[in-house]
């Protein structure tokens, strides 16, 4: 181990000073240094200090270690989490230039997740206890002997499967009690006569995209463990969304950030070539695949050579990834990065549908951005109750078929939760199919 | 601004979640290898051969779009010529997935197990249960087998005592609670120094045995394929039978017209012609019972595999031997080998299974195999539980 806390200390204040120049603004950052067995142990969590247990968590665990004892992941581990102060993991057996490229990649990150709006209802200062707590509920209700762990893990398995099927990108989930009172104006002011017969006793008024909060309002019979173990999933998911939707941004900026500070930073002249390499390797292209950091650094580089660094400062304010793709993506980038479409085809396999010329480009934009965040989930929502509390549940078909076997549990999953039928209705090649 | 520390405790947090997972793959093991018990890489090895078994992972479902040409992804090729139409192989996405970020949607996973064919033995036989019988007067062997004796801190999972565990992990935690640096914070799982594991000691013990013998029908309308059923069916009754009873003994006859008792490599090897005598099979299994394994001591199992063809002028010998070893065996099973295509010579009229038909019961039971994907089945219904409840 070529370093000490005190040398950390010291290299940690010269990062901090630089970036405090450059504006930017992070929750104080808790480092805790651990090996690579605990280190997994945190990233099995997506770095939560407390989390409830669930098998999933064991088998995210065995999949890393089987990555890194390939040399899959060769890439240093950075761990960093939202909330505040911020806890970041450093890994014990990283050398010291690692863990001062790491420090500074936080500070980018940390600086992200204080200022990007999408983070503004994450509730950073509170999210361990929020956690916490979670865990000490599930752990009782495992303990309990009346419900025990299969029921317990048959609840999550199902909640799980649900849980990112929610109002994206900030829209707010209206309450009965409001809809209500919308279409009592509108058949009010209806002149066209658009509104007769209108039921306003129906459930849902409007398509529900949140399906776990809708289940737990509208089920009937539902234990209270069970609902709690249902918000339990849907408050995490919420809390993890505006990651996934500002993945490319977030390990963009970061990246920026740990260049433009080690740059700065006076490195001991034998820490360069392995900074410049771990650098590169980390930015690295994925050929035929998608290495956010990749792409977001240059995204990040390219707006600040056009429009300077206080674009890219309201860029990681106000944008997510999708928005940031559509505005700057451009023609040349696309180019650069060789970016191209493919798709499954039933004879010919894996085959390139366009590629980053003047007729294809915009078309693998689109791809990508489909495939960006939360655009890569299928859209489900819950379209009403029948008489006989029959869940009809629909898909918004925007062109890709679901997956039917993946489709066909998850029904299992919502039919357990729901304690009724549930029909799914989806188009598959182009005819209306049924679950 | 930024604070440093040295993550303090040692809990293995994810231990628990983990041992979660393995159960839960074990029990795809368990449900996945019905299909390998007659694969030819594991039948007529020795329990200690290790077999690898492909487990699809333990799935977790989500709505997610499907491989298909609707669904188009996006991949980066920077400096590399890329052109349209051109096969891209396997898609790149799907072989790197990655597990730490949540909502991103892992590719199909297999795990390889790696098992002993005594491991295989226990998943297997788990649910089924020798039928009922009398424990034979013992033998005069002794063995050696393991009793309980006291605890140890070290030791293996099966031998792992949860309720001394969870006590010692109480005593831990109160300790620590009373300890100036008490941390709120601290993840009191389990850590090795808890677990506690029960110690056993090898005691001399008298012994019950049992053997099996096998009949085989070598005749010139065995074909391969017939054998090789026959074979599989078998190999799992010994590994059955093996891991039921500590001393087991197989005698392997095999007859056309008349009977022989062979080893196990002639026994699955050799033969392929003539006609056939059935009751001089088992005449010659109740000859050697009278000369080696007297009843009194010992369980005897047997298990016979025929396609059914017979002299007609046999079926009275047959018969009366047959009843003769009813009455000495545990358990006769018969089981007919038809493989669809490979039809007998004789009416059906003569066939075993219709000659055996009369004397079905808890003693003597009868099973078919036409193909590979009969055989666990056919065995199950000679063992499963269920099936004794019903009778």
């Amino acid at each position: 181990m070529d370093w000490d806390f005190k040398l950390l200390k010291e290299w940690d204040d010269k990062i901090s000073e630089i970036a405090l120049k450059h504006g930017l603004d992070w929750y104080p950052i808790n480092y805790e240094v651990c090996d690579y067995f605990s280190m997994i142990g945190h990233m099995s969590y997506h770095g939560m200090p407390t989390h409830f247990g669930h098998w999933s968590y064991g088998k995210n665990f065995e999949r890393t270690r089987q990555m890194y004892n390939l040399g899959m992941e060769g890439l240093p581990y950075e761990l960093i989490i939202n909330s505040n102060p911020s806890i970041a993991y450093l890994m014990k057996e990283n050398p010291a230039y690692l863990q001062v490229l790491i420090m500074a990649h936080c500070v980018g990150h940390s600086d992200f997740f204080k200022n990007n709006r999408m983070f503004k209802d994450t509730g950073a200062d509170s999210v361990l206890a929020r956690f916490r707590n979670s865990k000490k509920r599930i752990q009782s209700y495992v303990e309990d002997h009346t419900i025990g762990i299969e029921e317990v893990e048959r609840v999550i398995d199902a909640a799980q499967a649900l849980q990112f099927q929610t109002n994206r990108y900030g829209k707010i989930r209206p309450t009965q009690k409001e809809l209500v009172k919308k279409y009592k104006n509108l058949i009010k002011q209806d002149k066209t006569g658009e509104y007769i017969g209108f039921d306003l006793n129906k459930i849902p008024l409007e398509p529900d995209y949140d399906i776990l909060e809708f289940i737990c309002k509208y089920s009937r019979n539902i234990p209270e463990w069970k609902r709690d173990i249902i918000e339990i999933v849907s408050s995490e998911a919420k809390y993890f969304i505006p990651q996934i939707q500002t993945k490319i941004m977030n390990e963009g900026w970061a990246s920026y950030w740990h260049y433009t500070i080690l740059n700065e930073l006076e490195l001991p002249s034998e820490w360069h070539i392995p900074f410049v390499k771990t650098h590169n390797q980390v930015i690295r292209p994925h050929v035929g695949g998608l290495n956010p950091y990749h792409i977001g650094f240059t995204i990040f580089q390219d707006i600040k050579k056009k429009k300077g660094i206080e674009e890219c400062f309201i860029v990681r304010e106000s944008l997510h990834d999708v928005a940031f793709l559509r505005q700057y993506l451009t023609r040349e980038l696309c180019e650069e990065l060789g970016l191209f479409s493919f798709s499954l085809k039933k004879k010919h396999g894996y085959t390139i549908d366009d590629v980053s010329d003047d007729l294809g480009w915009e078309s693998a934009k689109k791809v990508l951005s489909n495939n960006t965040g939360t655009n890569s989930i299928p859209v489900i929502y819950i379209d009403e109750i029948e008489q006989d509390n029959t869940l009809i549940v629909r898909h918004e078909h925007d062109g890709r078929d679901l997956d039917l076997e993946h489709a066909e549990r998850v029904v299992e999953h919502m039919t357990y939760l729901w304690g009724s039928t549930v029909k799914l209705f989806t188009i598959i090649e182009n005819e209306v199919w049924e679950i | 601004m930024s604070t440093f520390t040295e993550h303090k405790t040692v809990a293995d947090r994810s231990a628990s979640d983990r041992r979660r997972h393995k159960q839960k793959i074990e029990k795809a093991i368990k449900e996945g290898l019905n299909d390998i018990v007659a694969e030819e890489s594991i039948i007529g090895q020795d329990g200690k051969k290790k077999v690898k078994i492909p487990v699809r992972g333990i799935k977790e479902y989500r709505f997610v779009y499907g491989d298909n040409d609707t669904n188009q992804r996006a991949g980066t090729a920077s400096d590399r010529d890329v052109r349209r139409g051109q096969k891209i192989g396997e898609s790149p996405n799907k072989r790197k997935a990655k597990g730490n970020d949540p909502g991103n949607e892992p590719g199909e996973e297999y795990y390889e197990v790696e098992l002993t064919l005594e491991e295989i033995a226990k998943y297997l036989f788990e649910d089924l249960e020798l039928p009922k019988m009398l424990r034979k007067s013992l033998k005069k062997t002794e063995v050696e087998k393991l009793t309980r004796h006291g605890y140890r801190p070290k030791g293996i999972i099966p031998r792992l005592d949860k309720k001394k565990s969870a006590i010692s992990r109480i005593k831990r935690k109160k300790a620590a609670t009373s300890r100036e640096d008490f941390n709120e914070e601290d993840d009191f799982s389990f850590c090795e120094d808890d677990l506690t594991y029960r110690h056993f000691k090898k005691v001399k013990k008298p012994n019950s045995n049992a053997v099996i013998f096998f009949v085989m029908d070598i005749s010139g309308s065995m074909t391969r394929n017939k054998k090789f059923l026959a074979r599989s069916f078998f190999f799992l009754l010994y590994q059955f039978i093996r891991s039921k009873y500590e001393k087991t003994e197989v005698v392997f006859v095999s007859h056309d017209t008349s009977a022989y008792v062979v080893n196990e490599d002639q026994f699955f090897t050799r033969g392929n012609s003539g006609g056939t005598l059935v009751s001089s099979g088992l005449e010659k299994v109740l000859e050697v019972i009278s000369k080696q394994y007297h009843p009194n001591s010992w369980n005897i199992y047997t298990f016979q595999c025929s396609d059914g063809d017979n002299w007609p002028d046999d079926i009275d010998p047959t018969m009366r031997a047959l009843e003769q070893l009813k009455s000495i065996c545990n358990l006769f099973g018969y089981c007919e080998i038809c493989p669809p295509g490979e039809g007998s010579s004789w009416s059906n009229e003569w066939r075993l299974s219709n000659v055996y038909k009369p004397m079905v019961d808890s003693k003597l039971k009868m099973v078919e195999i036409k193909r590979k994907a009969d055989v666990w089945g056919a065995f199950k219904s000679l063992f499963s539980k269920q099936l004794r409840v019903s009778i």
